[in-house]
This record gives structure tokens, sequence and C-alpha cells, in this order.
């Protein structure tokens, strides 16, 4: 066993971690609170197969970077989201907002 | 060789408290019934996975982590549960009750196969980190990197400028 098979662990029980909470929350910021939980796996297991194997480091450290800039913009977007389900709906639950129209 | 060995000792120690906090604050962020506790919960996780990147020697990495995940993401998260109208006995009141303990199934399957999967197949890596100074990643982003960089920049600006769209809808135009 090397450390890079104990990083990923830790990256997988992360991802597990965040994918309950997105599948068992009932509110849509239960939910967010998720998917960062799942992005921070990706980012470790990103920056551990970098650091640790002969991977060019410097990719992996920016990848991480990437990762978290995405992790910002979809926090704003999400944010934006539970705005405007909160005002029509009267509180962010993920079951309010269940019909289309079109 | 037993100066390595006590140094490899002490990292073996970090990198269990790291952890500890990371999956402790995870699972306060996945059960908790407030939805602040479980935003406490997510800025301890966020922490230990920071401490991870310090581990692995990637320092600026882990400062970026402090930076923009606790920081920004979860300042605008703990907005978001002052905006939404949270009540103050918790939104997750309720509870997931047996639709989540269903769900978890599934999860925790996925989660078990990973593992094995990575212990079976035995992820090979070297025993130490490799360091790169912090001048080499930025010259990566002004070298082969460019245009991801510039990307990132303009998805930030286009979720910024929708989420001013949405948030600024005038309630009855619809």
């Amino acid at each position: 066993m090397n450390p890079l098979v104990y990083y990923q662990t830790v990256a997988v029980l992360l991802l597990g971690l965040g994918f309950y909470a997105l599948v068992s929350r009932r509110t849509l910021i239960g939910m967010l609170i998720g998917v960062e939980l799942m992005l921070n796996g990706a980012g470790l297991s990103i920056v551990a197969a970098a650091q640790l194997t002969p991977t060019d480091a410097v990719l992996g450290q920016l990848g991480a970077l990437l990762v978290m800039g995405l992790a910002a913009a979809e926090a704003t977007l999400i944010l934006a989201i539970v705005l405007v389900v909160s005002k029509r709906f009267g509180n962010a639950d993920a079951d309010g907002p269940r019909g289309l129209k079109g | 060789m037993a100066h390595w060995d006590y140094i490899s000792a002490l990292g073996w120690i970090a990198f269990a408290f790291y952890t500890l906090i990371t999956l402790v604050g995870g699972g306060l962020a996945v059960s908790s019934r407030s939805l602040v506790r479980a935003m406490v919960g997510l800025v301890v996780s966020l922490f230990g996975v920071a401490g991870l990147y310090l581990s692995l020697l990637a320092e600026f990495v882990a400062l970026m982590q402090i930076l923009i995940y606790v920081g920004a993401v979860s300042v605008l998260i703990f907005f978001a549960i002052m905006l939404s109208n949270a009540s103050s006995n918790g939104d997750e009141a309720r509870g997931s009750g047996r639709r989540g303990a269903v769900r978890a199934i599934p999860v925790f399957l996925l989660t078990i196969l990973i593992v094995v999967m990575l212990v079976v197949y035995r992820v090979t890596g070297a025993g130490v980190p490799k360091n790169v100074p912090v001048a080499a990643l930025g010259a990566g982003l002004l070298g082969p990197y460019t245009l991801p960089f510039e990307l990132i920049s303009i998805v930030l600006l286009v979720a910024i400028v929708g989420a001013v769209l949405l948030a600024f809808e005038k309630r009855g135009t619809n």
C-alpha cells in the first residue's frame, strides 16, 4: 500500500458523503453543500494523483485551481437559483419546483 | 535511517489527523438537521482538505483552498441560507427519514466498490510528493495553460452576470 491509495480513498469517501447529501437532502442548499463536498474530493484526487506520480505536477495543481474556479461559479449560480425559488415558493425546498411551463 | 522513519511517522500522524478532520466535518455537513451547522461542518471539512494539500506539498493549492472555498464559497452559501427564509429550527428538521436510508444504499455500494477497486488494482505512486515552486505554476498559467485560464474567467463572468439577471427578475412579469 502506498500513500496514493490512502489519498484516493479519502477522496472517494468525500465523493460518497457528497453524493449521499445530494440524494437525501430536502433543500437546495443542503444539496449544494453535498456538491461542494464532491468537488473537494475531485480536487484532492487530482492533486494527489499529480503529486505522487511522474505526471507534471503543475498540470495537477492548476487543474485543482480550475475545479475551485468552477465551484465558485457554480455556487454563484445556485445562490441566484435559490433566491428565485425561495421568492416564488416561500422556501428553498427541492420538492417545490416540480412543474415546467412551456 | 531512523531519522527518516521518524519523519515518516510524523507524516502519517499528520495525514491521519487531517483525514479525521475532513471526514468528521463531512459527516456533520451531511447529517446535521440545521443548515447552518451543516455549513460549519463543510468549513471544517474544507480546512481538513487544505491540510491534506499541505501534506502533499501543494502549499499554493492549500492557500487557494482556504481563500476561495472558506473565504468565498462558504460565505456565498451562508448568504443563500440567510436569503432563503431558512427557519431557525432548521429546514431539514423533518430529516431525510426512510427515503434517505433507502437512497444511502447505492451510494454506500458505489463507494465500497471504488475503494475495493483502488485496493485491488493497487494504484502505484511514489512515496514522496514532488515540490514545484509557485513560479512554475505562474509560468504554467502564462505558458501552456493560458486557454483554460482565460476560459475560467469567462465562465466566472457569465456566472456572475447570469446570477445578477436571475436575482433581479421582477416578480409578476412572467
